[in-house]
């Protein structure tokens, strides 16, 4: 589906990131694991560390960290917020949603909507969409988009296809009605026939959580989980990631008029490096303008790694100047969504654990 | 492209197969496991054109059948 969302602007953005550190290799060696696969393995696809979040922190307290530094930094009130989005997979609860608990801790407007958005890695470009379709049209002046979760608490520490993979980070972005700006292009997309190489069975209204013990079930890797665990399909994941994100990339870049050349960077759901190389490559872009460092200091973040990575490669470019950038995240769903827009100037806080040292 | 060609292709992207014949059995190869589906399935992408899954890749009991997965 394509939208063209004219007469917005993103104002701020902010990244707290879990304050935990993982290391790749030290773990797979307390698990017992070979040393020269681990190197390799860490050398292929990219893992060094992730940061998690300490025991007690949540999806909902990264974010509200993320939004306050946010609010500070560019000198506004919460009450100015006309609505706030909510994106993950991991919330406090069942019901209420993470978008009305922070709407109650910020002090929000009570004439200023809340709602979550139920999406993992592509979530971030899908609420972007929704924050600027309220504004344009939906009578916002400014909303808040928060993406985040905590999905290093779904895996099982001995399953290696996915446990190694996440870090735990919530994010806070500012989405404003403006007069002049340049259209953001949109193309967001989803195939449900690849919803289960990707989920975590138990806890939801199918395979409600009860008092059973669960059952560690390995498979032909000898990874381990059970029912409550995140399961992953890598190489399926791997093969959808290469099929729909290049096609969506080009799609919103033809609409935006951009060209490899003329576009600042091309910035990727933070999945892996081995999975941003990969796409990127077919994207047509060069590695430099194809940032990956986030993923391997924090870890997949799900929803809030475009953000990260935004702030992390483009973060002081974008306070003092307007950059063409394409954003593309790809994942559970199966979903997808891209994005050719020009942002900046702007507001940001600096990417940051919580709880602050 | 001959079946040749297409072992010499595969051996210098995926270095596990180097040394490696149609004949030989994945399950010996000492670094067969997700990551090196996760690399043929790159190599069948970028060398080829080529979409090929997982599942394919795990039905394969010989390089040799890998080798058939490639027109």
């Amino acid at each position: 589906m394509h939208s063209s969302i004219s007469s917005v602007r993103l104002a701020g953005l902010a990244v707290s990131t879990g304050s935990v550190t993982r290391d790749f290799l030290s773990d797979g060696l307390a698990l017992g694991l070979d040393r020269v696969m681990l190197e390799k393995t860490a050398q292929t696809i990219g893992l060094r560390e992730r940061k998690v979040a300490a025991p007690g922190v949540t999806a909902l307290d990264l974010c509200e960290d993320a939004t306050r530094r946010l609010l500070d930094a560019a000198g506004l009130d919460a009450t100015s917020i006309d609505a706030v989005i909510f994106v993950t997979q991991t919330p406090d609860h069942a019901q209420p949603n993470n978008a009305s608990l922070l709407h109650g801790r910020l002090g929000l407007a009570t004439g200023a909507a809340a709602f979550d958005l139920s999406l993992g890695c592509s979530g971030w470009v899908y609420g972007l969409q929704q924050a600027a379709l309220l504004c344009a049209h939906g009578g916002a002046a400014r909303v808040l988009l928060c993406a985040g979760d905590t999905l290093s608490r779904l895996t099982h520490p001995r399953d290696r296809s996915a446990d190694p993979l996440f870090g735990d980070a919530g994010s806070a972005a500012l989405v404003e009605r403006t007069g002049a700006a340049t259209p953001w292009h949109f193309e967001l997309g989803a195939d449900g026939t690849g919803a289960n190489a990707i989920i975590v069975p138990q806890g939801g209204a199918r395979m409600p959580h009860d008092c059973k013990p669960l059952t560690e079930i390995p498979d032909l890797d000898g990874n381990v989980r059970h029912a409550a665990n995140l399961a992953m399909q890598g190489g399926e994941v791997f093969n959808f990631s290469l099929r729909q994100a290049p096609p969506a990339v080009a799609a919103v870049m033809r609409q935006a008029g951009f060209t490899v050349e003329g576009t600042d960077g091309l910035v990727l759901h933070q999945a892996n490096r081995f999975v941003i190389t990969s796409v990127g490559r077919k994207c047509g872009f060069p590695a430099e303008k194809t940032p990956s460092a986030v993923v391997e200091r924090y870890g997949n973040q799900s929803s809030a790694s475009i953000p990260c990575a935004l702030l992390d490669a483009f973060g002081a470019t974008l306070v003092a100047r307007p950059q063409k950038l394409v954003l593309c995240g790809f994942g559970v769903g199966w979903s997808w969504g891209a994005v050719a827009a020009e942002f900046g100037p702007l507001v940001v806080a600096p990417i940051q654990a919580y709880p602050h040292a | 492209m001959s079946p040749s060609e297409k072992l010499h292709a595969l051996q210098a992207d995926v270095d596990l197969f180097v040394g490696a014949t149609p004949e030989t059995r994945l399950a010996s190869l000492p670094s067969w496991g997700s990551l090196a589906v996760l690399l043929v399935i790159l190599h069948c992408e970028t060398k080829h054109g080529l979409a090929v899954s997982s599942a394919q890749v795990r039905g394969c009991a010989t390089v040799g059948d890998l080798l058939q997965l490639i027109p």
